[in-house]
């Protein structure tokens, strides 16, 4: 019998919460909380024994507080043994794989970077490949990075551009062949190639491994080969110079192929090439200096973008995507609406990020992009505007939370939704870890009765029980209720449309463990702006993006440090992102000894 | 293949690797006596209007007439090759064993019965039964093949159902071409040397290559899960080289047959998971018709060329049936009132809507079902040597429940089911309560449309699905545990040994 880490517990507390509902409908949770049960409250981790065998967890090789006989950081991806809902810092490396295999998108990139191929037959060549998948290799994913390789190989040698990207001479010409094995496969491999697969290339493209045994068929072949080598489809850290802690540290093309992926999805540029073949990546600062150099690159743009759409819980099958709106009530209303307002989300971003904006712009930058259709629901001047998104002002509309994107995919068809609108702002922004809501809480029906006048009104008598109480009317209602100001589609509103009662956004919210009265959205987002817990997630989850990895107790000293910088003026989300780099973990891996969840 | 990963699987299954070769040759050798058998299993998300679904018969012989007036009214001519296990529950429903998400909970436990990790990837703690059958009956060790259409190849648990170890998706594949593009060298063994084979030879010149790259990551000092990925593939490799015996239908002339090529044209050009699949009404409409067609004919080649034994193709769960003229996403529906909600107001018509939904999907199956009966392999036709099996995500959709699961299974999996029959295996079943909301005039959601009946553990099923495919237990004979639990009780671990004897034929 084995049990999932932690399982009993939360089982445990699962039960012990009272039903909150009279009938035992099964909830879904998007709509609310997930995880365990304590709430976030600031305060400084120390370094500490958590198991109290007298060994500090620095050192400690074997930590199993829920005694599963699995090392905790292993198979539990948090300690917070002081309960403050951040992962605890405990000194070290997270173990990961050394031989991850690029991800179809990286793969595109890599390509494109590399040959300049961007399609085939008008999709990208990740369009055939395996849906992308950690673990071992499959069949299916084996025959599939054949068949691309080969298609590819192919149109590469009948374009010239392509060509020329592959071959710097004459495939006909004396060590032609011999010269693009060591030229295109630095390039390919991300590294120069050892000796023995200088061997393995000339074996490879030989004429009689070819029908005709022409120059330009074992030059397709020698792509075609590059194209399906291990070194090439996975980012392989091999390198085993042994540091500190038995750490291994990262050659310099290691390194210069970390900050590449990271920052760009792709191989490195020529620049980052000659730095790693110069061993001009060996220290903090010349990291730095590419990093900075990188973010600022148009190629930074999709990764940032990809990392709002994961904050926002954006794309395909979400809310932004399915949300619905009264036709009887929001006659303006149509399913057009919804890819524009995910694109105007994703354009305020990416000008608060690459306008050198901080943290706090993201919540107090009144910048925005409306076409036509948008800047009547705005109500700002759409003289001269068409269907394109084009740059407004937009008074009264201070940050993301208070556009249209997120108050109308974060609320219900007819009426809007403290509950969702709230559990994203404490949970998702603020990071509060919230219990699981008892079974059958999110089948409460909404209470209608004359005398429930706002939706406010019902919403806290929704949410009275006992069992409910605890999560909602501390965290979840009264973030929700604060935005009360807009309506179910994301215009002002004052009074309820039905009953005519006058809209209250006034609430009281816990923010960085006091208890703050607001009078509405633009003192809640001047709060969330100077939030340490609000700044403390966004850099986690920056790194935890960065790394491809949840979370984790080692990470967690790496957040505690940049969250820190986010309050400072003049600090920039593209400094936080490049000061990743600086991380003890950037330039060393440990090896990883066990499966992780 | 992920064959050591899967071997540190479910407790309770601690294999060793030589055992697992022994078995698969032992496998091998049975199937030279009998057909070829294999899983497949048609899943769909959100559940259904169960009480339009059921047979009229819910325990004795089935007829045409069964199916007057239900879902499956389509399956009719097909009576005589089905059979419906009825009462049956996927434990770890909501705040039974875990209190996750219902959606979560039944995508990670149903093919697996092992608990779900709760709090970031929510993957299943186990692989899942399509890759017990792949390891132990598939030839090579091949992958099981897990298919869906544009839209469903997202990695979020939301969208896998498939495992191959634990906390490992296996998401689904969604480009037919791709699918399509491994059967090339198959197809075209034997005869005289042709472009084809030049690229053959080609082809072992480079696996020449990737061997001697990966031969140098084998000498380095990585993690054990590193070294199984570099060994996994050179295992791969070696199946690559081995030479290629096929059935004679195994040739160019079935796939024309099977007109593979208009219909991967026809499944049209979205393909994965990315957020513009659902991007307009074409793309979902082209799709979610013909890029299914499109997987139905490669399950079938597949299976002409005993590529592989163990099947799946998964319909995506979220996305919006514009074609069946809806504005509202198929799970939003399925809560009856349009959203990621629960309670609240109908959505006008929603009722109707959901039926729409059921019925494509029923349609798709009998698609299916059709085709696989139209080839004759010698041993009969390849579908009755499978478990053809319409397997749902839950229920009821509304209530979640995955109690009294609406599931049927057509072929008899080389004889070993029974065919013709409803089986009641618990006694007193019932059709469930779809239509309590949303009907006569009521306008508020309830809670009362699932059916309290059918706790006879899923478990009891797959396993008898496994040991039909020619699995077998560690130490020989028939398989007897599936899973972690089956019943409310984690600690009580496997209550009910044993495959469902009722459904042998």
């Amino acid at each position: 019998m084995t049990l999932t880490t932690g399982t009993s517990r939360l089982i445990m507390l699962a039960l012990l919460a009272a039903g909150c509902a009279p009938s035992a409908g099964p909830p879904d949770d998007e709509a609310t909380t997930d995880g365990t049960s304590s709430t976030n409250t600031t305060g400084d981790d120390q370094i500490v024994d958590v198991d109290k065998d007298g060994i500090p967890d620095s050192e400690d090789d074997f930590i199993d507080l829920d005694g599963d006989g699995i090392d905790d950081r292993l198979q539990d991806k948090v300690i917070d043994n002081d309960g403050d809902g951040r992962p605890d810092c405990i000194p070290g490396v997270r173990a990961t794989s050394q031989v991850p295999r690029l991800k179809n998108i990286e793969y595109d990139r890599t390509v494109r970077d590399l040959i300049g191929l961007s399609s085939l037959n008008g999709r990208p060549p990740s369009a055939l490949l395996a849906t992308d998948q950690e673990g071992s290799l499959t069949d299916l994913g084996w025959s599939s990075y054949l068949t691309v390789g080969e298609q590819i190989a192919r149109q590469v040698m009948s374009d010239p551009a392509m060509r020329a990207k592959f071959l710097l001479c004459d495939p006909a010409t004396a060590n032609c062949i011999d010269d693009t094995i060591t030229a295109f496969g630095r390039r390919a491999f991300r590294r120069p190639l050892k000796p023995e697969e200088v061997t393995l290339f000339k074996a490879l493209a030989t004429a009689h491994n070819t029908p005709n045994g022409t120059p330009e068929e074992i030059a397709e072949l020698l792509l075609q080969g590059f194209l399906v080598s291990p070194s090439f489809l996975m980012r392989s850290e091999i390198n085993e110079v042994p540091g500190a802690n038995g750490q291994y540290v990262l050659s310099s093309h290691e390194i210069a192929s970390r900050l590449s992926y990271m920052l760009w999805g792709s191989m490195p540029d020529t620049t980052l090439d000659e730095a790693a073949d110069t061993g001009q990546l060996s220290t903090p600062a010349q990291i730095l200096a590419q990093a900075r150099r990188m973010v600022a690159d148009d190629k930074a743009r999709d990764m940032v973008a990809e990392f709002h759409r994961h904050y926002l819980h954006m794309g395909l099958n979400t809310r932004w995507d399915t949300f619905v709106k009264d036709p009887a009530r929001f006659p303006h209303f149509n399913e057009g609406l919804r890819p524009m307002l995910s694109q105007e989300t994703e354009m305020f971003f990416d000008a608060i990020v690459f306008g050198n904006g901080g943290f706090k712009d993201l919540f107090l930058s009144t910048q925005g992009y409306v076409n036509a259709e948008t800047a009547a629901l705005y109500g700002v001047d759409g003289t001269g505007l068409g269907t394109t998104l084009s740059a407004r002002d937009l008074p009264g509309r201070p940050g993301f939370l208070t556009r249209l994107g997120f108050l109308s995919a974060f609320s219900q068809a007819s009426r809007t939704s403290p509950i969702l609108r709230g559990a994203y702002i404490v949970k998702d922004v603020l990071g509060t870890t919230l219990g699981t809501p008892p079974p059958g809480a999110e089948g409460t029906p909404l209470p209608e009765s004359d005398d429930l006048l706002t939706n406010r009104a019902r919403v806290d008598a929704q949410t009275s029980d006992a069992s409910c109480k605890k999560c909602h009317n501390e965290h979840i209602n009264p973030a929700g209720f604060l935005m009360e100001a807009f309506d179910t589609m994301g215009q002002p509103q004052t009074h309820e449309a039905d009953t005519g009662a006058a809209i209250d956004s006034t609430a009281t919210l816990l923010v960085d463990g006091t208890l703050t009265s607001m009078t509405g959205p633009s003192e809640l987002m001047n709060l969330l702006a100077t939030s340490s817990d609000a700044q403390y997630f966004y850099t986690q989850k920056w790194v935890s993006h960065a790394f491809n990895r949840d979370p984790n107790s080692q990470d967690a000293c790496t957040v505690n440090l940049l969250a820190a910088n986010l309050s400072t003026d003049g600090y920039t989300i593209l400094n936080l992102i490049a000061d990743i780099t600086q991380a003890d973990s950037f330039t060393v891996r440990t090896l990883e000894t066990g499966a992780m969840p | 293949m992920n064959r050591r990963i899967f071997l540190r699987g479910v407790g309770g299954a601690a294999l060793a690797v030589p055992l697992l070769s022994s078995l698969r040759e032992k496998s091998a050798s049975a199937e030279d006596s009998g057909p070829i058998k294999r899983s497949v299993i048609f899943h769909t998300h959100n559940g259904c209007l169960t009480n339009r679904w059921f047979p009229t018969v819910s325990n004795g012989a089935l007829s045409t007439a069964s199916f007057e007036g239900t879902t499956l009214a389509g399956l009719a001519p097909f009576a005589g090759k089905l059979l419906f296990p009825r009462g049956l529950k996927m434990f770890n429903s909501y705040a039974e064993l875990q209190t996750v998400d219902p959606h979560d909970q039944a995508m990670g436990s149903k093919l697996t019965c092992a608990t779900i990790e709760e709090t970031g990837s929510r993957y299943a703690s186990s692989h899942s039964m399509d890759h017990e059958i792949a390891n132990q009956v598939n030839p090579g060790g091949a992958s099981p093949l897990v298919l869906s259409v544009a839209g469903g190849a997202g990695s979020n648990i939301k969208d896998v159902l498939s495992f191959s170890g634990p906390y490992e998706a296996f998401p689904a594949q969604t480009s037919p071409q791709t699918v399509f593009n491994t059967f090339t060298n198959v197809l075209n063994s034997g005869g005289e040397m042709t472009a084809a084979d030049y690229q053959l030879s080609r082809g072992k010149s480079i696996i020449d290559l990737v061997k001697g790259d990966l031969e140098s990551y084998k000498r380095l000092n990585m993690s054990q899960t590193d070294q199984d990925k570099i060994s996994d593939w050179l295992d791969l490799l070696r199946d690559v080289e081995k030479p290629i015996v096929n059935a004679a239908s195994c040739n160019p002339s079935t796939a024309a047959a099977l007109e593979l090529d208009y219909y991967i044209a026809a499944a049209g050009t979205a393909s994965g998971g990315g957020s513009s699949a659902f991007g307009g009404a074409d793309v979902s409409e082209t799709a979610f018709k013909y890029g299914a067609s499109a997987m139905f004919r490669l399950m079938a080649l597949a299976m002409m060329c005993d590529t592989n034994r163990s099947f799946i193709f998964t319909y995506p769960g979220y996305a919006i049936y514009k074609f069946l003229g809806h504005s509202h996403d198929h799970h939003g529906l399925s809560h009856r009132n349009g959203s990621f909600e629960v309670g609240g107001t109908c959505v006008n018509g929603v009722l109707d809507m959901i039926h729409e939904v059921d019925m494509f999907f029923a349609e798709k199956y009998v698609e299916l079902v059709t085709l696989l009966d139209q080839f004759d392999e010698g041993t009969g036709k390849l579908l009755d040597n499978t478990a053809t099996m319409w397997l749902p995500e839950l229920a009821d959709g509304n209530a979640h429940n995955t109690n009294n699961l609406p599931i049927v299974i057509a072929g008899s999996l080389g004889g070993y089911l029974k065919q013709g029959q409803s089986i009641d295996l618990e006694g007193n079943i019932d059709t469930g309560n779809s239509e309590a909301s949303c009907s006569n005039g009521n306008s508020s959601v309830g809670f009362g449309t699932s059916s309290n009946r059918g706790r006879v553990p899923i478990n009891k099923l797959l396993l008898t699905i496994m040991n039909g495919c020619g699995c077998t237990a560690p130490g020989g004979g028939p398989m007897m545990e599936w899973g972690q639990f089956d019943s409310a009780s984690l600690s009580a671990g496997i209550t009910k040994p044993g495959e469902l004897s009722e459904l042998r034929a």
